[in-house]
C-alpha cells in the first residue's frame, strides 16, 4: 500500500467513526438541545475528513473540487441550521423571543 | 466492494438512529434527525460518487447539501409558528 492510500483509509475510517458518533449522540440525549450539539461535528469534521480523502485519492480534479465544495457547504451551512433550529425550539417553548437590550444580560 | 463502498454501506447504517428519533422525538427532535440524516446522505453520495469513479456524480451530493439546508429552514421557520 502506498503511503496516499493508507492515508485515504485512515480519513474514510475517521469520518465514518465521526459520523457514527455521532448519529449515537442525537439518539442518546433527551433534550433536543443537546441532540443539536451533535449536529456540528457531524457536519463539519466528517466531510471534510471524507472530502480530503477524495482530495488525497484524486488532487485537486473536478472530484476532489466538488468533495471540497460539498464539505464547505454543509460547513456553512450547520451554524446557520443549527441557530434556527435552537430559535425555534425557544420560541415553542416560551411563545416568544424577549427584545435585545443593550446592556443587559 | 472497494473501500469507499464499504465506507459508504457502513455510513447508511447511521440512519437507522436517525429513524428512531424522528418516528419517537418531538417534533423540533425530529427536525435534528432529519437535519443529520441530510447531512449522512451528503457524504453517502460523495463516498458513492467516488466508489463508482463517477465524478458528475458529485452533483448529487452538492444539490442535497443545499437543498437540507434549504428544508431545515422552512422547517424550523415552520415549528416556529404553526406545528
Amino acid at each position: 500500500m502506498t503511503p496516499a492510500s493508507i492515508a485515504v483509509v485512515v480519513l474514510l475510517v475517521f469520518g465514518v467513526a465521526v459520523e457514527l458518533a455521532c448519529c449515537l449522540g442525537v439518539l442518546v440525549m433527551e433534550d433536543a438541545y443537546d441532540k443539536l450539539h451533535y449536529l456540528g461535528p457531524a457536519a463539519i469534521v466528517g466531510p471534510l475528513a471524507i472530502a480530503a480523502a477524495v482530495v488525497v485519492r484524486e488532487s485537486l480534479s473536478q472530484a476532489g473540487i466538488k468533495a471540497l465544495l460539498t464539505a464547505a457547504l454543509l460547513i456553512v451551512a450547520s451554524p446557520v441550521l443549527s441557530h434556527a433550529t435552537a430559535r425555534a425550539l425557544y420560541i415553542r417553548q416560551r411563545d416568544h423571543v424577549e427584545p435585545y437590550r443593550r446592556g443587559r444580560r | 466492494m472497494n473501500a469507499w463502498l464499504m465506507a459508504a454501506t457502513v455510513l447508511l447504517l447511521g440512519l437507522v438512529p436517525c429513524a428512531v428519533v424522528m418516528l419517537r422525538g418531538s417534533p423540533v427532535e425530529a427536525l435534528v434527525g432529519l437535519q443529520m440524516a441530510g447531512v449522512l446522505e451528503s457524504v453517502v453520495l460523495v463516498l458513492l460518487a467516488e466508489g463508482f469513479h463517477r465524478p458528475p456524480f458529485f452533483d448529487l451530493a452538492l444539490v442535497l447539501a443545499l437543498l437540507t439546508l434549504a428544508g431545515g429552514l422552512v422547517f424550523a421557520r415552520m415549528l416556529e409558528r404553526w406545528v
